[in-house]
């Protein structure tokens, strides 16, 4: 296999890592699939345990396919163990090994799905809910009947954009949105919002062209893909200019661009680190105005009772819950956290027919609280996150920005 | 800029983000993941040996502070544990009974009756006191647990007034999770949270205790569900009591939640994630801690700190190659082990110099330099395991100095903001 | 009193004891094995797991290079379920004389051990860790070995025959019938009786205890000086093949892979005694230095356990330098017939793990010759007991087995992946076994965590077993803790620290096994030496 210079060899660094591990158990107390699955070892089990076994290419553990690569393992390990990493290299390993189910390869390119579908929205929307499509799909593709599936927008977010105009030049600076695929062809609307509000506090907001982070083939191991996907995301990006901070409205996305892209996938290239190191969520870039006094909080009251949820890859973000904060500046609104690990559905993983059943254990105690609370809306800052939920508890659930931007009276 | 950053989530981080909050300071705790409450036994210790068995701790921290004049206690002094570990118990209402003048004694899960000041109802319950006739129940599904090995080694201690105990065990064969033969203390705690579940152990339990007076199982008792003890002992009739496992420990994890709860209540900003790696600032005084969040350094500006990383079992305090001991978070000096000497003893049951290592502090737990009173910022505090001076699995008072440290760290910056 | 009966005695389980014992047993010999500890507790249980391609001994010492590479490639076929044949580089360093390659790639050919130069950039894409100042490297059939396994393989394999090994039987006295060895005494350490052993025949495998055993039998003079050598295992694998430097034989100049760690080793000063191995801190630099030099960033990795071996390095001072019958290089047979007057005895001494199986035979060769009997040696015919499938051992062993019965099994050691069912098969076998005894057969406490975890467990399930009592399952957990200390203290830097204090934590801060009931006296046994 050749591979270009600037990858280094992604188990070094991160296999290194398990030398810090003390079994303190801490990861597996932690982990949403664990807990209600005994087919998933655990994280301690299958991460820095298991790999004093690997040599890297034979593969005998197969309960790790269970991982669902959410992250919070290496979030809450005290011990700065690469744990979420670690797993998902030993599973490329694996699937490169025993070869990748067409499930697996299609779910993990969004993009494909997306550009397949727009032109013919109203009949793919009309398919994905039709059950007996769902069941033929899950016969065929080994994706669930009932998982979440997104909703094609009538225009892609690109035709919206032409027609919207430029952004106006704003009095504090101009910044790079990175809308992330999912965006261009699902999450329209929430992406005009991102602009809006960030136009309403004084940005001008450039939407370069831009592909597939490659975060989905990542995680289903198909790691050589990625790297391209994710070196063609970092030359689109950096085309409007150096040193113009790039926001992200995709938690899992911008994550990819900050820190998974080298840690996982070995990246070791300069303009990744520059692109990661200005990449911001859209809620921390907000928060920081905040803290320093810039942003705008001329909110009008939002009198309702939402419950919000902190997405698995926001923790990866080491940011805390900026989204919880904002919104805690609108008047009227009560925010409540909800309190639940995962949702489940952890990138593709809930779409998987096999693992759909565990996805939804996983979320379990989630849907409850959104059901309980009776919410007009649910909101999380993680689009897939965002259709897991409403798809399970059948409450609409909204990007935290899509509070911020009823508050400033823009929609 | 916060008032007041904390770094560190264990019992001391916690503790002084609490005090602090409510004392009306804004508040940023960071921590490299998730504090080490839940690897704990879920009580607090204030002074269980010193070196022989404490029956009153208050009275033996004075005691110490005499004989050991760099023990954290010498700084602290009985009055300020007293109160701070009050404050604390006070602050969570219904977690914690006991007083703190008189330690119980909690078995433990190889059957030593082990002394600690205050514990959850749960545990405390088990108090050996006072002698009793016990039956140690375990499952089999739980590899962490084995009665037999508790009960043999209760029978056989003598308590302080002479009075003896006497355990007999018994297995219950119960899945927690079907089809899974090994599973964790938190795996069954999840599933007495359902009540048909725990009905049916409190029955397997009835008839497994037979006729002791009480009964002691591993600390599994329910995680999110509230009220789990209290049904399992109304449903047999005797007093239950639940006995620490080693990690995942049970009873730390509920505590673990219900004070980070209320850490986040008093509005606290909490930040999990990040190593703490760099800090800005003048000779004399600290300006920012910053963590490695991802993609770049994330800053935190703050007026004072409160430094609660932990000590050698989370590496805050780190030892090189070359037994070189550094403080990882702001490089502070470390009042360490003589260089010419080895580090630890050779024999395992020896006193190691390594584990009296850590910060020296003032009274308000300024972090100093060794062997001095000069601060080595006006505004780095330090509390908990990052504290010189004390082998606190030893003597067991981890609980202790982390809360009192804690309180008098938040008590000089509240001071100081005002 | 007992009392038995038997052809031949042989003194020492290590690899070279349990390889007589095979021997003479499959030659219809009956043999009884008498160790005064646990098998594997001596030199051979301390070494750092290399299986010799016979590279390291092309210049010094070709006869020896040319055994090890005929051994080895024998054990990897009859021998497999101990030994993993891994594959080995010599690689020059930009430390190492850049001369010696050619010379050393010369002895290869004149010795028979077979060699390949390979790319540096071949080399460094399958070793990633290796020092990338490398200038040449080398590929030699060098393979590890887990020497309990390969002497438990042997004893199993001699039982089979009709032979015995009999574990903690400590020989006070070597019994003498006129000018002949007429058997021995032992004193069983678990039941506390005596032991008193007629035989034919006593073979003195007890390396570098053969001075003592020898004195016992009245015969001076053998002075075996223990060479001290000390090594230190890394967490996991930093490399997957045997690293040696291409330069002339010195300290650290290794790196095994052996099982889930690898081993640095290792250096060489006289001691006083084989039953005080000291760990100096100085020696530890030394390592963690030469380690430096194979994988640059060694010293950020994690140690986990370091221990010492004694070489026996035999001083004769009886026999003449010219006197080389029943000698092969590197071994050292005496016949005390010749030298003392003394019949029905032989010491063995030297050599190396590698060539246990040619020790045996040619100790086995001189008492048959001495016996009057006519047996030729077939240990290189058939495999040793649990080989007979000729699969290797393979790093992935153990996870495979786990996940096919992780449901079903409890995994009570979790950083070596020991089942409870292996723990408790191996209680039945062997109902008197310290946690040492089943650390050497199953791996018990021997990753990262060193017992923090296990050894509660351990206790726990000794103590529920029909031959657990309560003063026993707390010396034993008491015991193994504090000789995983022996092991601990002079590599405790890194990440072993945070390891160490959690340990703490909960042995002495949630157990408190510190104040345990004070126990009862353990059965007598000999100090356990760590390993």
């Amino acid at each position: 296999m050749t591979r270009a210079d600037d990858v280094h060899d992604p188990p070094e660094l991160m296999r290194d890592s398990l030398d810090h591990c003390v079994k303190c158990t801490i990861c597996e107390t932690q982990c949403p699939v664990a807990a209600v699955t005994p087919l998933f070892a655990g994280p301690k089990y299958v991460g820095p345990q298991a790999e004093r076994y690997r040599t890297g290419d034979r593969s005998v553990d197969h309960t790790l396919d269970y991982c669902s690569s959410c992250g919070i393992c290496t979030h809450v390990c005290p011990q700065g163990v690469k744990i979420a990493e670690i797993n998902s290299q030993a599973r490329a390993a694996m699937k490169k090994e025993r070869g990748m189910p067409l499930r697996d390869r299609i779910i993990s390119r969004p993009t494909l799905m997306g550009r397949i579908s727009a032109p013919i929205y109203p009949i793919v929307n009309w398919t994905l809910g039709f059950r007996p499509a769902r069941k033929m799909m899950q016969a065929v593709l080994g994706i669930h009947e009932r998982a979440p599936m997104p909703v094609s927008a009538p225009r892609t977010l690109r035709r919206r954009l032409k027609k919207r105009g430029q952004s106006p030049p704003g009095s504090r600076g101009t910044v790079i949105y990175f809308h992330g695929c999912s965006a261009e062809y699902y999450e329209v609307e929430n992406s005009l919002k991102v602009i809006d509000v960030l136009e309403h506090n004084g940005y001008r907001v450039l939407t370069p062209r831009q592909g597939c982070c490659g975060l989905p083939l990542q995680t289903n191991g198909l790691f050589d893909d990625s790297r391209r996907y994710v070196r063609r995301l970092v030359s689109q990006l950096q085309a409007p200019g150096p040193g113009i901070p790039i926001i992200s409205s995709s938690t899992s996305c911008g994550l990819m661009l900050k820190r998974e892209a080298h840690e996982i996938l070995g990246v070791d290239d300069p303009s990744l680190a520059d692109i990661g190191s200005r990449t911001y969520d859209v809620c921390e870039f907000l928060l920081d105005l905040h803290d320093r006094g810039e942003l705008r909080t001329d909110f009008q009251p939002v009198p309702e009772r939402v419950p919000y949820h902190p997405p698995c890859q926001l923790r990866g973000h080491g940011v805390g819950t900026p989204a919880l904060e904002l919104m805690r500046l609108i008047p009227g609104l009560e925010v409540e956290e909800s309190g639940a690990v995962c949702c489940g559905v952890a990138g593709t993983y809930g779409l998987k027919k096999e693992k759909y059943d565990v996805a939804m254990a996983v979320g379990a105690p989630l849907f409850e609280k959104v059901r309980g609370m009776e919410p007009p809306v649910a909101v999380c800052d993680s689009e897939i996150c965002r259709w897991q939920i409403s798809t399970a508890t059948e409450v609409p659930a909204v990007h935290p920005v899509a509070l911020l931007h009823r508050a400033y009276g823009l929609s | 800029m916060t008032d007041a950053v904390v770094i560190g989530a264990g019992i001391a981080g916690l503790t002084a983000a609490l005090r602090l909050a409510r004392g009306g300071a804004t508040v940023t705790l960071v921590s490299g993941g998730l504090g080490g409450l839940q690897l704990s036994q879920g009580s607090i210790d204030i002074l269980g040996y010193a070196p022989g068995l404490v029956g009153r701790p208050l009275d033996a921290i004075d005691d110490l502070a005499e004989r050991s004049p760099a023990h954290p206690y010498a700084r602290l002094g009985s009055g300020r544990v007293a109160s701070s570990v009050g404050w604390l118990a006070d602050s969570l209402p219904g977690v914690f009974t006991g007083d703190p003048t008189h330690n119980m004694l909690l078995p433990t899960a190889v059957g030593v009756a082990r002394p600690t000041a205050l514990a959850p109802p749960s545990l405390a319950t088990g108090d050996l006191r006072d002698g009793a006739s016990i039956a140690v129940v375990g499952l089999r599904v739980l590899k962490d647990f084995h009665p037999g090995l508790v009960a043999s080694n209760i029978s056989r201690v003598t308590l302080p007034d002479g009075g003896s105990v006497d355990a007999t065990s018994a297995w219950i064969d119960m899945e927690a999770r079907p089809g899974e033969a090994d599973t964790s203390p938190l795996n069954v705690a999840r599933a007495m949270d359902d009540d048909a579940f725990r009905r049916r152990f409190g029955d397997a339990l009835a008839r497994a205790a037979g006729d002791a007076g009480i009964i002691g199982v591993p600390a599994v008792l329910g995680i999110r569900q509230p009220g789990v003890w209290e049904a399992l002992c109304h449903q047999v009739g005797r007093p239950v009591f639940e006995i620490p496992t080693p990690p995942p420990g049970v009873p730390g994890m509920r505590i673990n939640t219900t004070l980070t709860d209320a850490v986040r209540a008093a509005g606290v900003r909490l930040i999990m994630g990040g190593r703490v790696v760099d800090h800005g600032g003048t000779s004399s005084r600290r300006g920012g801690g910053a963590t490695d969040a991802a993609g770049r350094n994330r800053r935190f500006p703050a007026r004072a700190f409160v430094l609660a990383p932990g000590g050698f079992e989370s590496g805050a305090l780190h030892v090189d190659s070359r037994w070189n001991v550094t403080e990882r978070a702001l490089g502070l000096p470390v009042s360490g082990p003589p260089a010419d000497q080895p580090i630890v003893q050779e024999d395992y049951r020896g006193d190691h110099p390594l584990f009296l290592s850590g910060l020296a502090v003032d009274d308000s737990m300024r972090v100093v330099r060794p062997g001095t009173d000069d601060p080595v910022y006006d505004n780095v505090h330090a509390a908990g395991g990052v504290i010189a001076g004390a082998v606190r699995w030893t003597e067991k008072s981890g609980e202790g100095i982390a809360i009192a440290s804690a309180v008098a760290a938040a008590d000089a910056i509240l001071k100081e903001l005002s | 009193m007992r009392s038995l009966e038997t052809d031949v005695v042989v003194i020492g389980g290590g690899a070279t004891g349990a390889g007589v014992l095979r021997d003479a047993s499959m030659r219809g010999l009956r043999t009884i094995l008498v160790e005064r500890v646990d098998l594997g507790q001596g030199t051979t249980g301390r070494f750092h797991g290399l299986l010799h391609s016979g590279g390291r001994y092309v210049i010094s010492d070709p006869h020896s290079a040319t055994e090890c590479a005929q051994e080895t490639d024998l054990l990897s076929r009859i021998a497999a379920d101990a030994v993993e044949m891994t594959g080995g580089l010599f690689v020059t360093t930009p430390h190492d004389d850049p001369e010696y390659a050619d010379t050393f790639v010369a002895g290869c050919h004149a010795t028979g051990v077979p060699v390949e130069e390979i790319p540096v950039a071949q080399a460094l894409r399958e070793e990633p860790r290796l020092n990338r100042g490398i200038s040449r490297a080398f590929r030699v059939n060098d393979g590890s070995v887990d020497a309990w396994r390969l002497i438990w393989g042997n004893v199993r394999s001699a039982e089979a025959y009709g032979g015995r090994a009999l574990t903690y039987h400590w020989v006070t006295r070597v019994l003498r019938d006129g000018d002949r060895v007429s058997g021995v005494v032992c004193h069983d350490g678990i039941s506390g009786e005596d032991v008193r052993i007629e035989a034919g025949f006593v073979i003195n495998a007890t390396g570098a205890w053969a001075g003592q055993i020898a004195t016992m039998a009245g015969c001076h003079g053998v002075e075996v000086v223990p060479g001290r050598g000390i090594m230190i295992a890394m967490n996991h694998r930093l490399v997957g093949q045997v690293i040696n430097r291409c330069d002339p034989p010195g300290d650290g100049d290794i790196l095994v892979p052996v099982r889930t760690v690898c081993v640095i080793g290792t250096t060489d000063t006289r001691a006083d005694s084989p039953d005080d191995l000291a760990i100096p801190r100085d020696e530890v630099q030394q390592m963690l230095d030469a380690g430096e030099v194979l994988v640059p960033g060694f010293r950020q990795a994690r140690a986990v356990h370091a221990w010492a071996g004694a070489r026996p390095l035999v001083r004769d001072s009886r026999v003449s330098e010219s006197d080389t019958r029943h000698m092969s290089r590197g071994m050292s047979i005496m016949d005390h017939r010749e030298r003392d007057g003394v019949s029905g005895l032989l010491t063995i001494a030297g050599g190396k793990a590698t060539t246990y199986r040619l020790m045996a035979k040619n100790i086995v060769d001189a008492m048959c010759a001495q016996m009057g009997v006519d047996r030729p040696c077939r240990t290189a015919d058939e495999p040793l007991a649990g080989s007979e499938s000729g699969v290797g051992i393979a790093i992935t062993d153990r996870l495979r087995d786990r996940e096919a019965d992780r449901l079903d099994d409890q995994i009570i050691c979790e950083c070596e992946l020991m089942s409870r069912t292996m723990l408790t098969s191996l209680l039945r076998d062997r109902p008197s076994v310290a946690f040492d005894d089943i650390r050497r057969q199953l791996r018990l406490g021997m990753g990262p965590c060193q017992g923090g975890f296990c050894a509660y467990r351990t206790a726990g399930i000794a103590h529920d077993g029909e031959h657990g009592d309560i003063a026993r399952a707390n010396g034993l957990m008491r015991m193994f803790l504090t000789n995983r200390w022996i092991g601990l203290h002079s590599i405790l830097f890194g990440d072993q620290v945070r390891q160490a204090a959690l340990d703490d934590w909960i042995a002495r801060g949630t157990l408190d096994v510190e104040h345990l009931p004070e126990a009862d006296a353990l059965p007598s046994r000999p100090a356990e030496v760590e390993a």
